[in-house]
């Protein structure tokens, strides 16, 4: 199509609607990283998720303060055969358990502040590709949590194994064997919750629900202890956030699942959930 | 170009779209009329790929819009101007848009000129006026400077200075080529931004005709005559061509003789006539007989809903 530039009507020249900067500088066209760029945009530009971002931050490292207290005096006040079992590994990554509910809302609010603001509509027909605007979003979600999930899990560590050790407790450094796997594997764990946040707010779309129902199905192992025998070994060993958890801290039980079937079992549970999520937004009118 | 064939569109048991079938064509304005609820916004979103139809299809330029490599330089649309994140920068709102179909960083700069928003480009979105945030709206419709513009009811809501610059602007748009849909529920704004009239009621085609033609149909004049004969003169102006129905007390209303020619009517008979007025039927009242049986909550609403 040729552009109609410079036509002049018998008033004078027209409001030049017309130009050449639109083409850009290569011809790009609109492509899956196009939507990425524009999605990452879009999370830069509004404050919540950042604000939440950074209170999961403050979250860890308070926790990480506080179960490195809590459990370097309880080490203190137990028996020498309670303290030959300790391990410090225990108290590193506890605060990650916590600080998933927040990382978890931040995926949410991606896709439900568009919902809230009313910009779906304008997104969707920007990119009219479905599967590129939920991938869009995942991938944004997931480069931003493989950034800061690791050094959540780092902060968990080094403030944690810091208050063990100013207490006489047993403590690990850095460098101790499994140590830097467990980082990595917390911020993966991480990673794998902020996806499971984008699905919830793609399959609810109202931040509150999203929230509250991502919320209550991760911290379900928590109640465990409530349910009869069987199920509460069940729900530990094989729920998704439960089994996921194996990514990053020592076998709470016997039963527990080896590290990579935990974090297949979490990553298929996000997949599933993610494609779910596309399903629904597809078929759905926007 | 856009084409709708058998364009159709359920809600539940609600027909909101009923078999709507029409071209929109280059280089001209487009009116999309009807009443409130007429299935004006449904049309469009389903143009645009937002709500899937129930039968039928809608084309630009031969593909669905899902099919458009990078449909914001084909296809430009406003449909809420309040759509935007408030927190979120004019430019940085722009931005995120341009971003996705791969459009130059100088283009947002251009459009924001063009709208007249460059002083604001820092503002947060959720901060500007309703006028503003049409303006708005249009420079995202026309950051790919896209050859099919959809607007929906673009003037809702502003002051009139403002509607002088979007008709001017709708205007200048066709001029240069492009195809323009605008809807609207109002036939005074389409008839002077419009040269084309697509008119639906509760989702059907109404008509789909030039303005000028439109005017022309729809420009007849009546005769309002008070008498006291009114039988007698009836019988002579339908003997003379006219078409008389009977109004309130001693009047008629005819159609299709001018005031002058029924004035010399009378007289020739020996009719006293005590008033004759000649009537224009507006281009408003022209457009509300047109769709008055698909008005969606009129005044008079029938029991059996």
């Amino acid at each position: 199509m040729t552009a109609l530039t410079g036509s002049t009507g018998p008033t004078g020249p027209t409001r030049a609607t017309r130009t050449t900067g639109v083409t850009g500088p290569t011809g790009v066209t609109a492509s899956f990283a196009t939507a990425l760029l524009s999605e990452w945009t879009k999370f830069r530009t509004i404050r919540v998720t950042g604000y939440v971002l950074a209170g999961a931050f403050v979250v860890t490292f308070c926790y990480a303060y506080l179960f490195g207290t809590a459990n370097g005096r309880a080490y203190l006040g137990s028996s020498p055969a309670e303290q030959a079992s300790f391990d410090p590994r225990e108290t590193a990554f506890r605060a990650l358990a916590l600080v998933q509910l927040l990382v978890s809302a931040v995926g949410v609010l991606t896709v439900t502040s568009e919902y809230a603001a009313g910009t779906m509509p304008a997104s969707v027909t920007a990119v009219p590709r479905r599967g590129r605007l939920v991938a869009g979003k995942a991938a944004v979600i997931t480069l931003i949590m493989l950034v800061c999930g690791p050094l959540m899990a780092l902060g968990s560590f080094l403030i944690s194994q810091t208050l063990l050790a100013a207490q006489g407790a047993p403590s690990l450094p850095l460098t101790a064997p499994g140590v830097p796997g467990s980082i990595m594997g917390g911020g993966l764990y991480l990673t794998l919750i902020g996806l499971y946040g984008v699905a919830m707010g793609f399959l609810l779309r109202r931040t509150a629900g999203a929230v509250t129902l991502g919320s209550f199905l991760l911290l379900l192992p928590a109640s465990a202890p409530l349910f009869p025998d069987r199920l509460a070994e069940w729900v530990v060993t094989y729920w998704p956030s439960s089994a996921g958890m194996s990514m990053f801290a020592p076998a709470l039980s016997s039963g527990s699942l080896p590290s990579h079937l935990g974090s297949a079992l979490l990553g298929a549970a996000v997949l599933a959930l993610l494609a779910g999520a596309f399903a629904v937004f597809r078929s759905r009118d926007v | 170009m856009i084409e709708l064939r058998q364009l159709t569109k359920h809600y539940g048991r609600t027909t909101a779209v009923d078999g709507l079938s029409f071209d929109v064509r280059p280089g001209m304005v487009t009116g999309f009329l009807g009443p409130n609820g007429a299935g004006k916004t449904t049309t469009m979103r389903m143009i645009l790929g937002l709500d899937a139809p129930t039968n039928g299809t809608a084309t630009i330029r031969g593909r669905r819009y899902a099919d458009l490599p990078a449909p914001m330089r084909e296809v430009g649309a406003l449909l809420d101007a309040r759509a935007v994140h408030p927190g979120r920068s004019v430019l940085n709102h722009l931005k995120s848009l341009a971003q996705s179909n791969g459009i130059a960083r100088n283009r947002i700069e251009e459009v924001l000129g063009l709208v007249g928003l460059a002083q604001i480009a820092d503002r947060p979105a959720g901060r500007l006026s309703l006028g503003m945030s049409q303006r708005l709206g249009i420079a995202a419709a026309l950051l790919g400077d896209p050859e099919v513009l959809l607007f929906d009811e673009p003037v809702n809501g502003l002051d009139p200075e403002g509607v002088v610059w979007i008709r001017t602007l709708m205007r200048d748009l066709a001029a240069e080529g492009r195809t323009v849909l605008v809807s609207s529920h109002l036939m005074s704004e389409m008839a002077l931004t419009a040269d084309h009239l697509v008119v639906i009621g509760r989702g059907r085609l109404l008509a789909d005709v030039e303005l000028a033609e439109f005017i022309r149909s729809s420009s007849r004049e009546s005769v309002l005559v008070r008498t006291p004969d009114a039988e007698e003169l009836a019988c002579r102006l339908r003997d003379a061509g006219a078409a008389v129905r009977p109004g309130a007390d001693d009047t008629l209303v005819a159609e299709g003789l001018e005031s002058a020619v029924i004035g010399k009517v009378a007289l020739a008979h020996g009719v006293v006539l005590h008033e004759l007025t000649p009537h224009r039927i507006s281009l408003e009242e022209a457009y509300m007989e047109l769709t008055r049986d698909s008005v969606e909550f009129g005044a008079v609403e029938g029991s059996g809903r």
